[in-house]
């Protein structure tokens, strides 16, 4: 067959064997050019997948060890003592109120859960409040721990008044499912 | 071509263009060469012979030699130009060779003492092997067309009688034809059952054409032939891409299936992720507290130094769990730009500090801000009780 093929094309004019030769080669240059880009566009999405997946693997390797210690984690609490959202704002609310602390504002409760366990958080924001105040509200804050607990904390002085401070705080409370 | 490209690849390539001349306006002569003399020799030793038994010169001669390699002689034939018209030279465009009838049989290499008669249009020829591969003689007996069938055996007989005693007899009614090529190593002719082959580089020497067009078509059929292998590369190279895009169509599908099991394995992946996050929350409240009122009260200036406090006023403290447990950030401010080292040198030796970093000092009316970085030490903090 190939001696066919040959035949017939060393019978051809020199400028037809230069055309077609042109011909096979433009057409071999673009599917490479076109075959090269895709294979290299799924070599970079097979490895992205691969890794994915290694990284998956990983994590479900480990799913019994990371529930586990959500668990021993939340052995070390009470359940009964545990607060949700509701109570958690409740609590702070009221610590604040009964530690003198009057200009104050909280932001939504943000929860995050895995059916049994539930971890709310808390922004609460104390304005214009004097040192000993303060600390007499975060000192109450400290009693309830480790039901709640202060993640994030900044104060600064009141620009109108430098004896007054706003301070604010994320803080959160673990809720454990009775059931 | 054939009726369809099928039939056409299925039929093989066609047989080489082989023009064939009348042994009628050939003399040849069988020359003696060296068994050990290369081509190169063998050709001038032919050109010399045929410049002295031709009564024109070189240049006014067709001429071609038959000469296997390693053979002790060779058989020149040459033929005056001028007995060629030119619409028999155009004849010889694109031919792949260009020999007198008698040529077509030199690949017999038959037993010693062995005459071929070769009949042709024009008449009848016999080559005469004594020895070897190179017929010692041919002789040619013109015969018109139209000759009786006595007439032409008494010319066979007379050219058998000229060649000398024969043990072996070969009949060739007609001039064999070029057949279609195996391989480019060699020219096949049939005639009846009998095969001849001649090896291509022997048959080169065979052609009679202008040793200058020759070579000028050698290098037109390189350059072919570069062409057709570029042309073959390339087509080699789409059938591997052919390969490369079945392999790739198939890898999609596996590719596919991964996805799949990615996009199967996600929200449980997800929710081991947020279990993780939410185990060391709770774990970090049950077991770490942070103490930022703590850390402010133990680097306040009046109690890094307690006897000669700096006029260090601060402005802004923050810190969080995320961040680090032991590590608070106060902006502060002071009049006195000198107090700024001190207290800095008064915090490194407070036993709980770690790290003390003062960065992004500025001025600005005669008041230096600054950022204090103290990390404190693991257990150095205890929480405040009032």
């Amino acid at each position: 067959m190939i001696r066919s093929l040959r035949a017939f094309f060393l019978g051809r004019l020199f400028r037809e064997k230069l055309l077609l030769c042109g011909l096979v080669l433009a057409a071999a240059a673009i599917w490479f050019s076109s075959l090269s880009a895709r294979t290299g566009r799924f070599v970079r999405a097979e490895r992205a997948t691969g890794s994915t997946l290694r990284e998956q693997g990983v994590w479900l390797a480990n799913r019994a060890t990371i529930e586990s210690s959500a668990q021993v984690a939340a052995s070390r609490l009470d359940p009964v003592r545990t607060l949700d959202t509701t109570r958690l704002l409740a609590e702070v609310s009221a610590m604040a109120s009964d530690t003198g602390l009057k200009s104050t504002t909280s932001g939504d409760p943000k929860d995050l859960s895995s059916g049994q366990f539930s971890v709310h958080t808390l922004q609460f924001n104390a304005t214009k409040v004097d040192w000993p105040t303060l600390k007499a509200f975060y000192l109450e804050l400290g009693k309830r721990s480790p039901y709640i607990g202060i993640e994030q904390f900044s104060v600064q002085v009141d620009r109108a008044n430098p004896a007054l401070l706003s301070a604010n705080f994320q803080i959160s409370s673990v809720e454990i499912s009775k059931n | 071509m054939c009726a369809s490209p099928l039939d056409f690849l299925r039929s093989g390539p066609p047989p080489p263009r082989v023009a064939i001349l009348p042994d009628s306006v050939f003399f040849s002569r069988a020359i003696a060469v060296e068994g050990a003399a290369t081509r190169a020799e063998v050709v001038a030793q032919v050109t010399v012979a045929l410049e002295a038994l031709s009564p024109f010169p070189l240049a006014q001669l067709y001429y071609g030699y038959y000469w296997p390699e390693g053979s002790d002689r060779a058989l020149a034939y040459a033929s005056y130009r001028r007995r060629f018209t030119t619409d028999q030279l155009e004849s010889w465009a694109g031919a792949d060779l260009v020999i007198p009838a008698f040529a077509t049989v030199l690949g017999l290499a038959p037993e010693p003492a062995t005459t071929v008669v070769l009949a042709s249009a024009g008449g009848l020829t016999a080559l005469r092997w004594d020895r070897g591969a190179v017929p010692a003689m041919v002789l040619f007996q013109p015969l018109a067309p139209e000759a009786a069938e006595p007439e032409r055996a008494s010319a066979r007989a007379a050219l058998i009688k000229a060649c000398g005693e024969a043990r072996t007899l070969v009949d060739i009614a007609a001039p064999p034809a070029a057949q279609a090529q195996g391989s480019d190593s060699e020219f096949t002719f049939r005639a009846g059952d009998l095969t001849l082959r001649i090896p291509a580089a022997t048959a080169a020497a065979l052609d009679v054409r202008d040793k200058a067009d020759l070579e000028a078509l050698g290098r037109a059929r390189r350059r072919d032939m570069l062409l057709w292998r570029v042309t073959m590369g390339a087509v080699a190279a789409c059938l591997l891409m052919a390969l490369g895009e079945l392999a790739l169509f198939g890898a999609g599908f596996w590719q596919s299936a991964r996805r799949a099991r990615v996009a199967a394995q996600k929200p449980t992946v997800t929710r081991i992720m947020e279990e993780k996050d939410l185990a060391e929350r709770i774990d970090d409240l049950s077991t770490k507290r942070l103490l930022p009122l703590e850390m402010i009260s133990l680097v306040s200036p009046d109690v890094a130094l307690p006897k000669s406090p700096p006029a260090i006023q601060f402005l802004h403290a923050s810190c969080s769990t995320a961040a680090s447990l032991s590590t608070i950030q106060i902006e502060a401010q002071t009049n006195n730009a000198g107090e700024i080292a001190g207290y800095k040198t008064a915090l490194e030796q407070t036993p709980g500090c770690e790290r003390v970093e003062i960065r992004d000092q500025r001025t600005h009316d005669n008041v230096v801000t600054f950022t204090l970085v103290v990390t404190f030490k693991p257990g150095a903090l205890a929480p405040a009780s009032s």
